[in-house]
């Protein structure tokens, strides 16, 4: 047995691991004979990012499932039925289907940045998992500025959005791209603001020094998370993240009433499906964001007989599959706003509103109130 | 290692800042500074200087660059084909 409370990241882990069992050495003696000690590393690295990235696009392939099936629940009906248990392979069959599909690219469109577009938006909304922690030492890298880094990569998706409204050469796609871009602008701002407010709570930009800070329990039975300290910039970090998201009730980047479907009306084939792939990575991402910084991260009751890392990763994919749960919920209720409506709550409310909670926040600490 | 690295993100850079003034379409260009100031936030990581990469990828590639593609596609009518 291992003890879980060294380790730091996955690469340690699995090092730990393989010494356990007793064979870590043999290996590193065979790759020191070449004098390439660095080349293990890297190939654990990168077998442990294949593993990640694996683990989230399977999780993709089930939340379009999910939605479905919620979308179907609130609406009393049954959804994906047909294929596997429960419509449970539906995914896959969309899959297929899409990978069939004819690959079209407009004549009048700009053929590099129409192709190159997808990959922009797709790449970025893998590459936020890195500073993710999963559980206890379940991180790729605990990077010193991992929240900066989120908030860094989700601000290059934008220029691709507009990219490929733009590359289509139609109305639709350019006003749906405008739109997008405004929306994650304008709602950007609170958003970091929010995570700000927790930064100054943890004085570290860390996600595991984050996740660490929120472990302990007030009179022993109350939970040190995050909501409790900052139930305002829950909600501020939770409608903007949603509305970076482009979900209903802020999907106005593909209205389909108004805009046919906004900024990919021209794609279509595995160009399209790298669009909505890269829609529910950035969505579970985002539910992740939200456990790490508000909800406690992985924390949770101690189970004995059972390794901390299987049980920190249960309560982390508990917790993310509750807030996505919420914003499926959230979208099969609430009608779609207007895009004057929505700027106008992102500039005249919610930035005073952040910028108010950033300043009680700060007070607190300085005052030793906590 | 570092040295190859480096190389390589500095050949990325060069190129991509070369190409920026060689593109005959605007918004090619504005692509290729967003790929030129990703390899300079790429030097700033080898020099173990991640806050300053990321605050630049922040900054220069998800606000100036976004900024710069809005003032194209609002003013830039009738100056090509592409431009709406």
């Amino acid at each position: 047995m291992w003890t879980g409370d060294t380790m730091t990241n996955a690469y340690e882990l699995i090092v730990n691991i393989l010494t356990a069992i007793g064979v870590y050495d043999q290996i590193y003696n065979l790759f020191e004979i070449f004098g390439m000690a660095y080349v293990l590393k890297i190939l654990i690295v990168s077998v442990l990012i294949a593993v990640l990235f694996a683990f989230v696009l399977v999780t993709v392939m089930f939340l379009t499932w999910m939605e479905r099936k919620v979308v179907a629940l609130v609406q009393v009906r049954y959804g994906p039925m047909v294929t596997g248990p429960r419509g449970l392979l539906q995914p896959v069959m969309d899959g297929i289907k899409l990978i069939g599909k004819e690959d079209i690219i407009p004549a009048k469109a700009d053929r590099w940045i129409f192709t190159l577009a997808p990959f922009i938006v797709f790449v970025p909304a893998l590459l936020i998992f890195i500073p993710i922690p999963f559980g206890n030492s379940l991180i790729i890298s605990d990077l010193r500025v991992g929240l900066l880094y989120i908030i860094a990569i989700s601000a290059v998706s934008p220029i691709a959005v507009l990219l490929a409204g733009w590359a289509s050469n139609n109305k639709y796609s350019l006003l749906g791209a405008m739109r997008a871009v405004a929306q994650d602008i304008s709602y950007t701002i609170p958003l970091a603001l929010a995570a700000i407010a927790v930064v100054i709570f943890t004085g570290s930009l860390s996600t595991v020094d984050i996740v660490n800070a929120q472990g302990d329990y007030w009179f022993g039975i109350i939970p040190k998370w995050f909501i409790f300290l900052q139930p305002i910039g829950f909600v501020l970090f939770l409608i903007a993240s949603i509305a970076e998201l482009g979900r209903i009730p802020f999907d106005f980047q593909e209205s389909e009433s108004e805009l046919v479907a906004g900024f990919f009306t021209e794609y279509s084939g595995m160009k399209f499906a790298m669009f909505f792939l890269a829609e529910y990575a950035h969505l579970f991402a985002v539910s992740g964001i939200v456990v790490t910084l508000f909800l406690g991260g992985w924390n949770g009751p101690v189970i004995p007989f059972i390794p901390v890392q299987i049980t920190s990763l249960v309560y982390f994919l508990i917790k993310t599959y509750a807030v996505i749960f919420f914003t499926m919920w959230l979208r099969d209720t609430v009608p779609r706003m207007r895009i004057d409506q929505l700027l106008n709550i992102g500039w005249k409310i919610m930035v005073p509103l952040a910028l108010l909670n950033l300043l009680v926040a700060g007070f607190l600490v300085t005052a030793g109130v906590i | 290692m570092v040295d190859t690295v480096f190389l390589i993100i500095s050949i990325f850079t060069i190129f991509s800042s070369i190409m920026v003034i060689l593109s005959k379409k605007i918004v090619h260009s504005a692509v290729y500074l967003a790929g030129s100031l990703i390899g300079t936030a790429g030097l700033f990581i080898l020099l173990k200087a991640e806050f300053v990469a990321w605050v630049q990828v922040l900054v220069y590639v998800g606000a100036v660059v976004t900024l710069i593609l809005f003032t194209i596609m609002l003013t830039g009518k009738g100056e090509d084909e592409h431009a709406n």
